[in-house]
């Protein structure tokens, strides 16, 4: 039965428990959704990162820390929609929870140099409020080097 | 990627941690970005872009040159 259940389907499952949750579940809770070992969920999470980049473990575990755009961590990058919240990895992937949620909210950070706090909303048509200008340091060549910095 | 309050705010900070400015741009130019290159994240067929689609997708939203070029070549 377990052969049956494809990697991809818990890909998008663990997308919808963020979504859903504005957390990511352990190892753990998707072996225990999927009636699976977990030995084999660890496995399979390690395929989605290594074969599908899909997902970003946390080093040396199994752990998931980045279902891109979404940060399992706390960031810089606060987004919320109704009585939901998650945190991007950037704020590029702040925008981009926005649009895949589709059902408008904000995004909170601040200005690394200033401190000055920056407010980005958007409604279901789109960009609303936009505080601030966008610095991408790293050139898109390299951005997969070292992911947690870019 | 960062957000900052100015583009005076964006050289101060790259001085101070000595690193090279790079690419700059508002934030109309990224929600655009945002929505097209992770637009297919929740979908059931969502498979890893190849790297021609992924320029093409920078390409499409004005982000050309070389600092975009996802390949050195």
């Amino acid at each position: 039965m377990n052969r049956l259940i494809p990697d991809s389907e818990i890909r998008l499952w663990i997308y919808h428990y963020f979504v859903d949750s504005g957390r990511v579940p352990s190892p753990v809770e998707v072996a225990a959704h999927f009636g699976l070992a977990p030995s084999d969920v660890e496995d399979r999470l390690r395929r989605l990162q290594d074969d599908a980049d899909a997902l970003v473990l946390l080093p040396g575990t199994s752990y998931i820390w980045m279902a891109e755009p979404f940060s399992a961590v706390p960031t810089s990058f606060l987004v919320r929609s109704g009585p939901r919240q998650w945190w991007g990895n950037c704020i590029w992937d702040a925008l981009a929870i926005l649009a895949l949620v589709g059902t408008g909210g904000s995004v909170l950070t601040a200005c690394p140099h200033s401190g000055q706090p920056l407010l980005v909303s958007a409604t279901k048509r789109g960009l609303e409020e936009a505080q601030g200008i966008v610095h991408f340091a790293v050139p898109a060549r390299e951005w997969w080097r070292d992911i947690g910095f870019t | 990627m960062l957000l900052f309050r100015s583009e005076d705010d964006i050289s101060a900070w790259c001085e101070r941690r000595h690193i090279t400015r790079g690419a700059v741009f508002d934030l109309a130019r990224l929600w655009g970005l945002a929505t097209v290159w992770y637009g297919d994240r929740l979908d059931s067929a969502w498979r890893r872009r190849t790297i021609p689609e992924r320029q093409a997708i920078l390409d499409g939203v004005g982000l050309t040159g070389s600092f975009w070029r996802l390949t050195s070549s």
